[in-house]
């Protein structure tokens, strides 16, 4: 038993290994590939030491940082989707999906409508919003009749996504001038992305990655139910608190970064789970490479099918997202988390 | 004195009937033909562009729809008319019915785009002026214009009005091409991921051909549509002409160009480098049409082609 317990774990580990070539290169992928006029071919003899201005300006000006900003965005998405599933309890939970993107980019929306602009600023103001779209969600999750119902939870978050656009829709309405700035973000999208941008999310990158390697044992003790939980000596509301705070900061920040993205926070755990069984904390690792992995495949595919001009990475997402999520309630094999 | 007030009464309502019966005009327009009052007083604009031309025909209407991005008409408009007259009944793309029937028009004038069904019930309360629709094309603002005059009985006066712009650019164009001025031009509107390129086919960019600059969209824009989808920032030499009108619907022309300036793809372009963007004011440039905005849009021309 001991044994095998050592193979699989052994097996994990190069699967992990193998996730990681694979993100290294899709991510070289998205650095040869655009819509523009600079070949894979061009693209590649540059990276060799070839000087070609046009093809250095491109790959290193415009596609290297959306690159980064894909793996970051990736990471951020598919480690707070475990983290909510975690939370929840709840296999269909998700950032996108439940309204907490949503809660954001409501944030960001309201405050540009109110006349800020510096990107600084967005930042905080998109986790504010996801902080309260989080409350929310795991509120409406406490709710008797829906806690235990993957699906009804899910219904309630999309209720609360419609009625976060619906408001959204309003104040753009009564305000036609920011409604441009804003249409683009509640798309959701990659391109046109400063690196200060990421920049800018550093800190609170550093702070999740701290709080959540504190969390993530007690989280997976807080699987075996809050009761045993505390028999071990942890803090069930204590670690909730902290689980929805770095949901908040990390979906907070990808929205700042791209726009709410919705999807990515279901698949990324879903795959990952097959991957490494149900204990959040190696869910967690797999998270790492697969949410990049996505979110950069996406954005390949959004840079390609309509060149010259890019189709939104949000609209993408949700396109590949949608079967998943059907099929996963199709399946009637939810397991509880 | 009974007799002779009724004799004189009868005779003014006899006469005022007569010559009503012999002036009423019939026009010819989109829904058909359709009856208009010999000198409308209570005019209501739906369309920028009928706003335009009443305004240059010297009839200010009581109410118009407000501009594209925008809660009130079109900032230009306030150079020629006190523009709190105008009562607002909607926006571009949507009228308030009962707002118009609170004002009592005797004339609405329409955009060539109204639906039917908001035709029937817009006749109901005034006739209602529809120009025909035949695709887009930089010519059609014209025929709009006149069609309008012709509903206000202003026929000569729009006809002068659309004189002067054609002589206005016919001499801005020789200035230009004394000085040495031309070459290819975009009109673009830049948005948060990048421009999107307006057609050839619209308003603006005709009156900005009409003075002998080759303006260009490079086929991105699909037929019969006002603007290309965003194009992505790889692909922006696409539209490094000699010249890069930039609009944007803000009142401020410089917002869409510090938009554009952040990003680094943008400031490397040829015409960016020669300074020779310039930041134009979209609630002329992309939304309205008629004779006062081309005289706006070649004074932008004017001011940063010749300076």
């Amino acid at each position: 038993m001991k044994v095998f317990a050592r193979a699989q774990r052994l097996n994990q580990r190069t699967l992990l290994l193998c996730l990681l070539t694979a993100l290294v290169a899709v991510s070289l992928v998205s650095l040869l590939v655009g819509a523009g006029n600079v070949s894979p071919s061009q693209a590649l003899s540059m990276l060799l030491g070839g000087e070609d201005s046009e093809a250095y300006f491109v790959v290193w000006e415009l596609r290297a940082p959306r690159t980064l900003m894909g793996i970051a965005v990736g990471m951020a998405l598919g480690v707070s989707g475990a983290l909510l599933q975690a939370v929840a309890r709840n296999p269909l939970a998700e950032p996108g999906l439940l309204g907490v993107s949503a809660g954001a980019a409501f944030a960001v929306a309201l405050a540009l409508v109110l006349g800020a602009s510096a990107a600084t600023l967005r930042i905080s103001v998109a986790q504010l919003g996801a902080l309260i779209g989080c409350l929310c969600v795991l509120g409406v999750a406490r709710w008797r009749g829906v806690g235990n119902d993957p699906i009804r939870l899910v219904l309630a978050g999309a209720a609360f996504s419609a009625l976060l656009g619906a408001m959204t829709s309003l104040m753009l309405l009564f305000d036609q001038r920011s409604s441009d700035e804003v249409r683009f973000w509640v798309i959701g999208s990659l391109a046109g992305r400063r690196l200060e941008d990421l920049l800018a999310v550093l800190p609170s990158a550093v702070v999740c990655s701290v709080l959540i390697a504190l969390i993530a044992r007690p989280l997976s003790a807080l699987a075996l139910g809050e009761r045993m939980a505390s028999g071990l000596g942890h803090h069930p509301q204590l670690i909730r608190a902290l689980v929805v705070l770095c949901v908040a900061l990390l979906v907070g920040a990808a929205t700042a970064i791209a726009g709410p993205i919705i999807f990515v926070g279901l698949v990324v755990p879903f795959i990952a789970r097959a991957f490494a069984g149900p204990d959040i904390r190696r869910t967690l690792w797999f998270c790492l490479p697969i949410g990049p992995l996505i979110i950069l495949a996406a954005d390949i595919i959004s840079r390609v099918v309509v060149a010259p001009s890019e189709l939104p990475l949000g609209v993408l997402t949700a396109l590949c997202g949608a079967p998943v999520l059907i099929a996963a309630v199709r399946a009637r094999r939810l397991p509880t988390l | 004195m009974l007799r002779s007030v009724l004799r004189h009464g009868l005779t003014g309502v006899l006469l005022t009937s007569l010559i009503a019966n012999a002036q009423a005009r019939e026009l010819d327009t989109a829904f058909g033909k359709v009856e208009v009052p010999d000198s409308p007083a209570r005019v209501v604009t739906l369309y920028e562009g009928a706003l335009d031309a009443s305004v240059a025909a010297g009839i200010t209407p009581i109410g118009a729809v407000a501009t594209r991005g925008g809660n009130e008409v079109a900032t230009y408009m306030s150079e020629h008319i006190d523009t709190r007259q105008l009562e607002m009944v909607g926006v571009a793309r949507e009228t308030n019915i009962e707002a118009v029937l609170r004002l009592q028009p005797d004339l609405i004038l329409a955009t060539p785009q109204l639906p039917e069904e908001q035709y029937r019930l817009l006749s109901r309360i005034a006739p209602t002026v529809v120009p025909e629709s035949n695709g887009m094309s930089r010519e059609r603002w014209k025929a709009e214009s006149r069609l309008y005059g012709q509903a206000l009985g202003k026929e000569a006066e729009v006809d002068e009005a659309l004189e002067s712009v054609e002589q206005r650019a016919a001499e801005l164009n020789q200035r230009l091409s004394e000085a040495q001025v031309g070459g290819t031009a975009y009109l673009a509107r830049w948005m948060p991921a990048g421009p999107m390129v307006m057609s050839t086919e619209l308003f603006a960019t005709g009156v900005l051909a009409s003075t002998g600059i080759s303006v260009e969209d490079e086929r991105l824009v699909k037929e019969g549509s006002a603007h290309s989808d965003i194009l992505s920032l790889e692909n922006l030499s696409m539209i490094d002409g000699d010249w890069l009108f930039l609009a944007t619907l803000n009142d401020e022309g410089q917002q869409a160009l510090d938009a554009a300036e952040q990003s680094s793809a943008f400031t490397r372009l040829n015409v960016v480098q020669q300074g020779h963007v310039v930041p134009v004011n979209g609630q002329v440039w992309s939304s309205a049409s008629g004779p006062l905005a081309a005289q706006a849009i070649l004074d932008d021309i004017e001011k940063a082609l010749l300076p």
